[in-house]
């Protein structure tokens, strides 16, 4: 850590730590609730824990993604943070808002429109909120001498999420058009602006952990945001297959979102090969993992999984069945989860001088959660084809399908114990570091730049 | 190779030109929306029972054109696959429909409230949505099976009653047709007599305690009629 106001970061990603954790407790309510122990039917029915989990999956992903930026925007604009103030009132206040949605979730307070459940007074306030942090990125990024594509890649992915924030704030009558917006928040943000912020903080970290000159680096991650936008923008339209909207969007969504996959592709390409080319090695081993590991697993859960099952004759069967979960779950872990785990495994040893990586506890967290998700994700690739053949290529009923496939889900249970083993030594590891101290400052560990 | 500004002029010239033809279609689709949805049909009840939909996050476990949480069925085409009066009693007590099977919150709707989320459901059933949801393709009979089919050899002098089609199939069969839920009615005209029939509908609960198979609302024709149907059911 280079300057004071980057501890700041450590409060967002102690927060991370905490959604995290909530997020699997609501998974497991859910899973089990499909092998058929339901006994929190009357507290916390399966919407209300599926609200919950998916809500707590974009918190606590938008937190580490706020703590990410308050601890690269101060080293790459090489000054102190605008204000270190504004940045815990918003914090606090993030916090309060998310609290907030979460317990009204469990009182039938909510929007009851899939990923954007939060209620509408509570959205006025994130609005506030992101643009406080907004105001205090760039007021750090305007008043700083340098500065660099990274910086400026990852201010532009903030500040187009928090733009397209906006379109899901408008009430539609009529539930195609509601469909329609809908997504361009949800699609808009993971497999657009999301990437780019993504794409910024992996040049961060490939530039301090491979030591790859800054313009070799950065001149790629143009080639990857490029190619995001090129197939993402108008890959919106694998969502428009079926919703009531014109026929056009079969063509223009297959094709696109076949393209899709090169973006992830070739920011898989683009990490290992600056790791190739890397000075010298980096002691903060851990670290490389999950940035390496988030570069290749978005490739395979969000590129290749998503391919498998967007183009039109395919998605006709696989829409709105298992399959999307599945995709689902290693998409955003090898997306964002990971990129998010990268971030803090980098930063730990620097804000607190302790350096933990040479241990094997981060190895065990690694791995154990990598097998856990994947294991998850093949469960729920199992359920999913088998789902599509007897319930929509045979036509059987619903209920009776749910009941074949009940195995598969004490499989994905199973597979998300290990996932939980994994998480648990990460979070272990995020306490033993302790807290912040001054004496880092100005002490980096290891970085190559 | 690609030089640095290259490469930056690739990202915004591709955003830009993707961006513009995003905008274009977008226009395009709001100026198709009122023909393709039927908008003229979105009337005071439909609107009621979306918001009704929302309120109680519905899509937080069923699934509605394909969106939604794949916990419970997919209700796209819910009006048309199980008719008007099946959901009016199913939304009464959701539990006593399936016993012992997916649990659904019981949200105690009033019958305006009922009418108001079928007005909603049936309007979306009727979006046009490129053909979504596809027919089953795969026909049963093209699959070998080990158990022959079906056989019924008991002749039906009564014709089912509209009732019976409505409710009661959703659970129980006939002739290989309906629901298995409840056990198949095939014989149940050999088992029990008329006076038990007509005991059994007017309250399951009191013929057999603990029993499954939820009281109906029916009216003294409508049961009539269905007890005939049972009866002649050998």
């Amino acid at each position: 850590m280079r300057f004071q106001s980057q501890k700041v970061a450590y409060w967002f990603f102690a927060t991370c730590m905490l959604l995290l954790s909530l997020q699997i407790v609501y998974g497991f309510i859910m899973g089990f609730a499909r092998i058929g122990f339901d006994g929190l039917h009357d507290y916390i029915p399966f919407n209300t824990a599926r609200a919950t989990h998916t809500n707590l999956l974009v918190v606590w992903l938008l937190t580490g993604f706020m703590g990410a930026a308050y601890y690269i925007i101060p080293e790459e604009s090489d000054r102190e943070l605008y204000s270190v103030k504004l940045a815990y009132i918003q914090l606090i206040s993030w916090v309060v808002v998310g609290v907030v949605a979460i317990i009204g979730f469990h009182f039938n307070w909510w929007e009851g429109r899939k990923f954007l459940e939060i209620p509408r007074p509570l959205d006025y306030l994130v609005v506030v909120n992101v643009l406080t942090f907004l105001f205090n990125i760039a007021m750090t990024i305007w008043e700083a001498k340098k500065r660099s594509t990274t910086q400026l890649v990852l201010f532009f992915g903030l500040l187009c999420a928090a733009l397209l924030y906006l379109p899901g704030m408008i009430y539609f009558d009529n539930q195609t058009l509601d469909s329609y917006f809908r997504w361009w928040v949800v699609h808009l943000w993971v497999e657009g602006v999301w990437e780019l912020i993504m794409g910024g903080i992996l040049a961060f970290l490939l530039i301090k952990l491979t030591g790859v000159d800054r313009e070799v680096i950065e001149k790629w991650l143009y080639v990857v945001v490029g190619l995001t936008f090129l197939s993402g923008i108008l890959g919106t339209g694998h969502h428009y297959y079926w919703i009531g909207t014109p026929k056009y969007w079969l063509m223009v969504g297959g094709i696109f979102s076949a393209l899709e996959p090169l973006a992830f592709l070739g920011m898989a390409i683009w990490a290992l090969n600056m790791y190739r080319k890397k000075g010298k090695d980096h002691p903060n081993k851990i670290a490389l993992y999950w940035t390496l590991g988030s570069a290749m697993m978005s490739f395979i859960g969000a590129g290749f999984l998503g391919f498998a099952h967007t183009w039109p004759s395919v998605n006709q069967w696989t829409h709105g069945t298992l399959i999307t979960a599945m995709h689902g779950h290693l998409a955003f872990w090898g997306a964002y989860a990971m990129l998010v785990l990268a971030v803090i495994s980098y930063a730990m040893p620097n804000m607190t001088g302790r350096k933990l990586f040479t241990g094997m506890s981060g190895y065990l967290a690694f791995w154990a959660s990598n097998i856990g998700m994947v294991g998850m994700t093949g469960a729920l690739a199992v359920a999913g084809i088998t789902q599509v053949y007897l319930e929509r290529k045979l036509g059987m009923d619903f209920l009776v399908v749910q009941k074949e496939i009940v195995f598969h889900f004490i499989g994905m249970l199973l597979a998300a114990t290990l996932f939980t083993v994994g998480i648990t030594y990460f979070i272990v590891d995020f306490i033993r570091h302790g807290l912040p101290s001054n004496e880092a400052i100005g002490k980096n560990v290891g970085d190559i730049d | 190779m690609l030089s640095k500004s290259q490469a930056r002029a690739f990202f915004l010239g591709g955003t830009f030109l993707f961006g513009a033809i995003f905008v274009f279609l977008t226009i395009d689709t709001l100026r198709q929306n009122d023909t393709r949805t039927n908008a003229q049909n979105l009337t005071e009840d439909v609107l009621k029972g979306k918001e009704i939909w929302e309120k109680n996050n519905c899509m937080g476990c069923h699934t509605l054109l394909g969106e939604g949480a794949y916990y419970a069925p997919d209700l796209t085409k819910v009006v048309e696959r199980r008719g008007v009066s099946w959901i009016d009693v199913f939304l009464d007590d959701p539990q006593a429909m399936f016993p012992g099977e997916r649990k659904m919150v019981k949200y105690n709707f009033t019958k305006e409230e009922k009418g108001q989320v079928i007005e909603f459901l049936d309007w979306v059933g009727k979006i046009d949505a490129n053909g979504w949801p596809p027919k089953p393709n795969i026909p049963v009979g093209s699959i070998s099976t080990a158990v022959p089919p079906q056989i019924t050899n008991n002749v039906v002098k009564v014709s089912q009653p509209e009732k019976f089609s409505q409710l009661c199939v959703a659970c129980h069969a006939v002739g290989g047709k309906g629901g298995n839920v409840g056990p198949a009615l095939d014989h149940v005209g050999s088992k029990f007599d008329v006076d038990y029939l007509n005991r059994w509908l007017i309250d399951p609960q009191v013929i057999k305690p603990g029993t499954n198979m939820p009281k109906l609302p029916l009216s003294d024709t409508e049961r009539k009629d269905i007890v005939t149907y049972l009866s002649a059911l050998k």
